[in-house]
């Protein structure tokens, strides 16, 4: 017992360490990211784009489940957005009340004969309509049989997409205007189509073979926050907040943790584990070459993004993924406990899932960043770090009880432990204040910062008890959840935000 | 009753002797402490910055548009087409606020927001003003500024008013380690140059991004004072893969017929990203001479080839390509290529309406569908 | 008196369309985006005789605004003019298509905006 209580002990330390460490890291190199991005930021010119014939086509692709209520503001606020080429499809995955009748009526749709390539698997499409408006000549939408999943509505959407990149939404998010323009650079910062010989040419007829050679960008994205608070006029953010109930506030500041910190930190050393399903401009070619979402997947969007990488990996391409920390998207967050667990219990079980899907590349030196960083980081630190986090509490509890523990000590660890993440939940808003000043008033600003001081003891608990339920209905394959949580995630439960 | 002093001793001497995992604790803790105080800290002093400056601008943005109103643009001669010397009124702005290196600097930038909707006589007026008032002063210190940023901003403050800058200064700049600096300062040149504004082209070996293709394509199509040279020469013997493409862009922009032959042999370069592009500029340029070369060539094209081969068809529409895209159309068992087979007959509509009407009537359901979706004019693609 | 209606995002150009054509008389009144125009035209039962608009801005954008003055049956005809950054070659065939009177890339030339109000206001009399 006394080996084994050393041996955990130990273990939990160097692992907390690491993860400590890794935090820090993360944090200086998002701070070069930002700081690089606001020099560059001060004098780009994005609307030289506008009437440039050079710039590439983008499909917004935004599924809707049953969102008759602000589908018309919403859709209008997608067509206002400022892009000089680029399409809207409009999913309406079986909805059962009036969404498809209310988009028919308002845009002056009409149904066309469509010529629908299934390059990727959906439930069927039934109809395809455009309006014969002349102004609304950027519209697509699709009725299609309802998928049980925003995966297989995005992929209808990415069958019938146009152009050559595609931006994965959700039609109740709202975006920035200017959303397009800042995620198509860095695609364009990249060289693109550079090739080389490879090998011999063939002594006979003097063929070469050549191969792709330069890094190609294969996904962006953004950082998120919510809206539940901020004024909304006809799908118009016209007044940020931090959100005021709880629930919502401690997740804004999870979410600002997760994206100005978390992935662009990563972002910088080309290890970006995951680009949001609410927000992420694609390749469209590689996404369909890697196989679509996966309708049956708990977490469809990271579980796209490994495999367009294990893709280029395989045939040996160069790829990077990029993050901008400018806030694009805002979304409504789960308000109430009861969404919320579902939602945190569906990441969790999706976070074992992609795993499991993905072990032959876990730990494969051959998938270079992907299978060294990427995998290992989301193995010990997102998926393991509530487990230890557990035993580490029931081993707590233990030592009280058998009256084993060092009072002193254990409350200097704790302390330390405490005091550190609330230092880097702190620095995340420092951060992204940096980037761009969100928040009208500074007590708003401090208001959400001192959230942080509250979070381990509130917020963290839930997730960590939730991440451990969507592990164990992973492991049992828990059935009945299926339609109902599949459900979640994507028809969020939506307060008035009309 | 213990003194502070002993107390603070006796803390000292517990961690002294605290074991390792400890000792970093404490360490760390009192690192997290004072890294979370400091965070507050500035994040307060720069709200109370960035409000003291918003408060200064909201002040000093309404003075600047009102001196403009009123003395530059209200200037009456300026609605005439003579070009005139009008004197510009530079006493006004004679104010101790335009002392100060701050408001200097909003004021270019207002100046410059200006210039962006206006040109002409107005434009003009505008730029004089930059130049009496000495701001093209400050621009030119920020240019030998130690920062990269600070010298693209006075690029663009110099661009945007059309000041000549020294060839020693900023040839230099074109060619720094900083890519963003670098593009900056060669459409700079390109724009305010006299004498040969494309001499980049056959000096650059790395990579011509496509952001900085858009502002370069931007820059040679609206400067009236540059001349367009043909673009052939780089076509031809340029080495590097990415000036090609680009001229490529800027032959079809320009309908340069004299480029032709320089694209039609690129037609056998081995790169064949660069002989899609090559593909797509004649058939942007409709040349129907080509028709035949492609024809030839197509068997052997990879995928993104050959449907710009079709597509160059339905551009040039010359009629004599209808039997090669039915044949295509109703034989290729690729999705995409009957579908650019389809959208090129339509675009040959005027020489097969007859075979179009027939393939509607006889194809198999999934090509018919293709056919409506290609003649439907609510769809573009 | 003529009335024109500026439909404008931008912080400046309104005043510049201001003193291009202050002196001829023209009242101007400036909205900011596509909803202040349309709720602007509703008020007034679309009583004037231009509208210089932007292309891209919040809630509805220029072609939405061009479509609706155009489209309409009743009323007398008002004529419109695209004033913009944006302006690729679809953009200006596709403001053209939908009825636009007249399609300006910034920056502007002062004298040519004058001239060509005049002469559209003259031909919608």
């Amino acid at each position: 017992m006394e080996w084994f209580k050393n041996f955990y002990e130990g273990f939990v330390f160097a692992f907390g360490c690491a993860m400590l460490l890794m935090y820090a890291l993360l944090a200086l190199l998002s701070l070069r990211g930002i700081r690089r991005f606001q020099r560059t930021h001060s004098y780009v010119d994005y609307t030289k784009m506008l009437d440039s014939p050079l710039a590439p086509g983008i499909s917004v692709i935004a599924p809707a489940y049953n969102e008759g209520v602000t589908i018309i503001s919403n859709v209008r606020s997608l067509l206002t957005l400022v892009y000089p080429k680029y399409e809207v499809i409009i999913i309406n995955d079986g909805s059962t009340d009036d969404t498809l009748e209310k988009l028919i009526n308002e845009f002056e749709l009409q149904e066309v004969d469509f010529a629908y390539n299934e390059r990727i698997k959906s439930q069927p499409v039934k109809r395809i309509f455009k309006s014969v408006n002349n102004v609304y000549d950027k519209l697509l939408v699709i009725d299609k049989v309802n998928g049980k999943s925003k995966a297989d509505a995005s992929n209808a959407g990415i069958n019938a997409a146009a152009y050559d990149y595609f931006l994965c939404t959700d039609v109740d998010s709202i975006l920035e205007k200017d959303t397009l323009l800042r995620l198509i650079k860095p695609f364009m910062d990249e060289e693109h189509q550079r090739i080389k010989a490879v090998g011999e040419p063939c002594p006979e007829c003097g063929y070469v073979h050549f191969a792709e050679d330069s890094v190609r960008v294969i996904a962006s994205g953004a950082t998120l926050r919510l809206a539940n608070s901020c004024d909304v006029d006809e799908g118009v953010i016209t007044r940020v907040r931090p959100p005021r109930q709880w629930l919502p506030r401690f997740q804004e500041m999870e979410y600002i943790r997760a994206y100005v910190l978390g992935k662009m930190g990563w972002s910088l050393i080309n290890c970006v584990p995951n680009v949001s399903g609410g927000l992420g401009l694609f390749d469209k070619e590689i996404a369909i070459k890697a196989g679509g979402y996966d309708s049956q997947s708990f977490a469809e969007d990271m579980d796209i993004v490994t495999r367009m990488c294990t893709y280029m990996i395989d045939n040996k391409l160069k790829y990077a993924i990029r993050y901008i920390p400018t806030s694009q998207c805002w979304t409504e967050g789960p308000p109430t406990l009861k969404v919320f667990s579902r939602q945190r219990t569906r990441w969790g079980r999706g976070l074992a899932e992609i795993i499991t899907m993905h072990r032959r590349v876990l730990f494969h030196p051959r998938y270079k960043q992907l299978g060294l960083i990427v995998l290992p980081y989301n193995l010990l630190f997102e998926f393991l770090a509530p487990i230890i986090e557990f035993t580490g509490i029931l081993f707590y509890i233990y030592l009280i009880i058998t009256g084993q523990i060092n009072w002193h000590y254990a409350l200097i660890l704790l302390a330390f432990v405490y005091l550190y993440s609330v230092m880097i939940t702190t620095l995340a808003i420092w951060w992204d204040h940096m980037t761009y000043h969100y928040y009208k008033t500074w007590r708003e600003v401090i208001g959400l910062a001192l959230m942080a001081f509250l979070e381990p003891l509130f917020y963290h608990p839930l997730i960590v008890f939730f991440a451990l339920r969507g592990y164990y209905y992973f492991l049992t394959g828990k059935k009945h959840s299926w339609g109902n949580m599949q459900r979640q995630g994507f028809g969020k439960k939506k307060t008035a935000n009309a | 009753m213990k003194t502070i002093p002993a107390f603070i001793s006796a803390t000292v001497d517990q961690f002294r002797y605290a074991p390792l995992v400890i000792q970093i604790a404490v360490i760390f803790t009192a690192v997290a402490v004072s890294m979370t105080a400091i965070a507050y800290i500035s994040i307060l002093l720069n709200r109370y910055r960035s409000h003291r400056r918003e408060k200064k601008l909201a002040a000093l943005h309404p003075l600047i548009d009102e001196l403009l109103t009123e003395h530059i643009l209200m200037n009456e001669e300026l609605y005439t087409d003579e070009p005139v010397e009008a004197t510009v009124p530079v006493g006004v702005f004679d104010k101790p606020i335009f002392e100060k290196k701050w408001a200097r600097q909003v004021l270019i930038q207002r100046l410059m927001q200006y210039r962006d909707n206006v040109q002409g006589a107005m434009g003009d007026q505008l730029r004089s003003l930059y130049i009496q008032l000495g701001l093209d002063k400050d621009s030119l210190k920020k240019l030998k500024s130690s920062r990269w940023d600070h010298k693209i901003q006075a690029l663009g403050e110099l661009t945007n008013m059309d000041i000549p800058i020294a060839d020693v200064i900023i040839l230099p700049l074109t060619n720094s380690r900083n890519r963003e600096l670098r593009a900056t300062a060669r459409h700079a040149y390109i724009k305010l140059s006299k004498n040969e504004p494309f001499k980049f082209f056959d000096v650059a070996t790395e990579p011509l991004l496509l952001w900085d293709q858009v502002e370069l394509f931007r820059i040679i199509s609206t400067t009236d004072r540059i001349s367009i040279p043909n673009f052939a020469q780089w076509i031809t013997y340029s080495s590097n893969k990415s000036i090609i493409a680009f001229c490529l862009k800027l032959v079809e922009h320009y309908q340069q017929l004299s480029a032709v032959p320089a694209v039609v042999k690129l037609l056998d370069t081995r790169d064949h990203y660069l002989r899609a592009n090559a593909i797509n500029c004649l058939g942007k340029l409709r040349i129907e001479s080509v028709e035949d070369k492609l024809m030839s060539m197509y068997d052997s094209q990879p995928h993104h080839c050959r449907t710009e081969i079709l597509k160059a068809f339905g551009r040039i529409s010359s009629g004599k390509q209808v039997d090669f895209l039915r044949q295509e159309f109703l034989h290729s068992s690729d999705f995409e290529i009957r579908k650019h087979a389809a959208k090129s007959l339509i675009n040959n509509q005027w020489a097969a309406s007859s075979l179009i009407q027939e393939l509607v009537d006889t194809a198999t359901r999934e090509n018919k569908l293709i056919l409506k979706h290609c003649m439907n004019p609510l769809i573009k693609f | 008196m003529h009335k024109i209606l500026v439909i404008e995002d931008d912080e400046v150009m309104p005043k510049i369309f201001q003193r291009i054509l202050h002196k001829e008389n023209y009242q101007l009144d400036h909205v900011v985006n596509g909803k202040e125009a349309i709720q602007k035209l509703e008020e007034t039962n679309y009583g004037y005789d231009l509208i210089i608009t932007d292309i891209m801005m919040p809630y509805a954008n220029g072609f939405e605004i061009l479509s609706r003055v155009k489209s309409r049956k009743e009323g007398k005809p008002i004529a419109v003019i695209i004033v913009s950054n944006a302006g690729n070659e679809d953009m200006i065939l596709e403001g053209f298509k939908l009825g636009a009177d007249d399609f300006l890339k910034k920056p502007v030339i002062p004298g040519e905006l004058l001239i060509r109000v005049k002469r559209l206001l003259m031909q919608y009399q």
